[in-house]
């Protein structure tokens, strides 16, 4: 009980809420990784999960690719990573980790884009098909429509398993909350330790009920949604 | 008596037989043959085992039967082990048994203040330790070969005019060891620009050295790493590394005249340089400490 009595002391001491290594500067940090990579993972798979969706080619290809990507582990990208990003001229930090975390990041919002607009009920795309709608509109006015909940679901995995392992900035001389756990182990500091493991936690769960509430924001409201039940 | 319980009695009696087996052999060496001598380790990488190997091959090379427990992976495993005696014989580190010992002790920078230091702090513990090798592994303070031509520098204390333009890089707890930033701001007036936290000397470091992330990087002075990568280790004129001389410690019980002879004579051999190279031909080159260990002796004439 000792150890968690002295991370309660460390969250509530002033000295830990200000400057540069206070939580709020480290935490800013810290969802401006995950921000961003999130953002620009999203970028990357939901136009090709739509693509693959609605068009079911290249399917095999790109989902094998984004599964061997969340194989291997956030750490092993890191340091595979860290040379090339040295070499390339930007560094330590912020990019090798943005690296790692975009490869976390890309598979499941990949997956489930396309899973969700390939799931639409093919006869609802028919009907559309037969009421005079293009490729481009069914896609927009309709599949994407549709498979919305699921993409935002993919999202919202995404977004927590970010978060989660953007504490590996760390261990590459950049900020965020994952300082509190590396530092406070390099000086055996359990309380810093302990302090910094419960604000990574508290914000990932913080992440999944904002992206929870998010999701429940595009859910389409018809009786029948016309995704084909999985 | 039924079938059953004739079988449970059985059951019963080999289990307190295990038992009593396993008590036993806690016991280690005591009481065991004087010629039986089991070498550990204080940590866990490449130098340690090869110094290891290196006390382990000239005791069997007198005739001792030894054995080797080379995977203890911290001080406080193999302290534990030697207080056992499930280790008879260790390769330490000065200044950091000194610290491990007594906490509150002056680890300073000349090895024999700390070895009596330690001798103090080992009073009634049965364990001696032998004499300090002239192998230091302690921190170094390390640029690039085109760091040091272009500033001119030698001496750690050449820093202090160009700290403030440069970035450090170290582990993380740099910024509050007294053998770090502190130390360095206070015996040597070097204030560094901008700190990064790495590695301890890692590849995260190393790749930050020669890519130019970092200007002055903290390693380990045997690290093979700095003459592999045309590194230069600035020299601590104003001595404000702990002295962390490789020095064999050994339990009372087992020490004899020919024991100690044998220990002190490989720690006159040892130096930072060649201790260096041999961590090289182990880390760089994947060879076996024991190989390594065993053409060093064999070269110096103890085997």
């Amino acid at each position: 009980m000792g150890v968690i009595a002295e991370a309660a002391a460390w969250l509530s001491d002033p000295q830990n809420w200000s400057g540069t290594s206070g939580i709020p500067n480290r935490l800013f940090e810290h969802v401006q990784i995950s921000g961003m990579t999130v953002l620009a993972a999203a970028m990357a798979a939901v136009p090709l999960g739509l693509l693959i969706g609605h068009t079911g080619k290249g399917r095999f290809l790109v989902v094998s690719l984004s599964n061997a990507g969340r194989a291997i582990p956030s750490f092993a990208i890191l340091a595979l990573a860290l040379p090339i990003t040295i070499r390339m001229g930007l560094g330590l930090g912020f990019w090798p980790t943005f690296i790692a975390l975009f490869v976390l990041a890309v598979p499941p919002i990949l997956t489930n884009t396309y899973v969700g607009v390939a799931g639409v009920d093919r006869d609802v795309v028919e009907a559309a098909r037969g009421m005079g709608m293009g490729g481009g509109q069914i896609l927009r006015r309709l599949e994407l429509r549709l498979a919305a909940p699921l993409i935002m679901a993919g999202l919202r995995t995404a977004s927590t398993e970010v978060v989660a392992t953007a504490t590996l900035a760390a261990l590459v001389a950049w900020g965020g909350l994952g300082r509190y756990i590396i530092d406070g182990f390099a000086v055996r500091d359990n309380a810093r330790i302990l302090g910094g493991a419960i604000l990574v936690a508290v914000l990932a769960i913080a992440t999944d009920l904002f992206m929870g509430r998010v999701e429940r924001l595009v859910r389409p409201r018809t009786a029948s949604s016309g995704l084909e039940t999985a | 008596m039924t079938r059953n319980s004739g079988w449970n009695t059985l059951l019963v009696a080999v289990v307190m037989a295990l038992m009593l087996a396993a008590c036993g052999n806690g016991d280690g060496a005591d009481g065991g043959d004087e010629r039986e001598i089991t070498v550990g380790v204080s940590a866990d990488f490449a130098e340690n085992q090869i110094v290891a190997e290196m006390y382990a091959q000239v005791l069997e090379n007198a005739g001792y039967t030894v054995s080797r427990q080379l995977d203890l992976g911290t001080r406080e495993v193999s302290q534990a082990a030697l207080g056992r005696g499930e280790i008879d014989v260790v390769p330490e580190y000065l200044a950091s048994l000194l610290l491990y010992l007594d906490p509150d002790a002056e680890a300073g920078s000349d090895a024999d203040e700390n070895a009596e230091r330690v001798r103090e702090a080992l009073e009634g513990e049965g364990a001696v330790l032998l004499e300090p090798s002239q192998a230091n592994d302690t921190n170094a303070i390390v640029v690039t070969r085109q760091t040091a031509d272009r500033l001119n520098l030698t001496n750690v204390s050449d820093l202090a005019p160009v700290a403030g333009d440069l970035t450090f890089g170290g582990p993380p707890e740099c910024p509050e060891r007294p053998f770090c930033i502190p130390g360095l701001r206070e015996t040597y007036d070097v204030t560094f620009g901008e700190f990064r936290a790495l590695d301890s000397g890692g590849p995260v470091t190393v790749a930050a050295l020669e890519g130019g992330e970092i200007d002055v990087a903290l390693m380990f002075s045997t690290s093979s790493v700095i003459p592999s990568r045309g590194f230069v280790m600035l020299e601590d004129d104003r001595g404000l590394q702990a002295a962390e001389n490789i020095t064999p410690l050994v339990r009372s019980e087992v020490l004899n005249d020919e024991v100690e002879e044998l220990l002190n004579a490989v720690s006159a051999r040892l130096t930072t340089e060649n201790i260096t190279g041999l961590n090289a031909r182990v880390e760089i080159d994947r060879e076996e400490p024991a190989d390594v260990a065993r053409d060093f002796l064999e070269s110096e004439g103890l085997l």
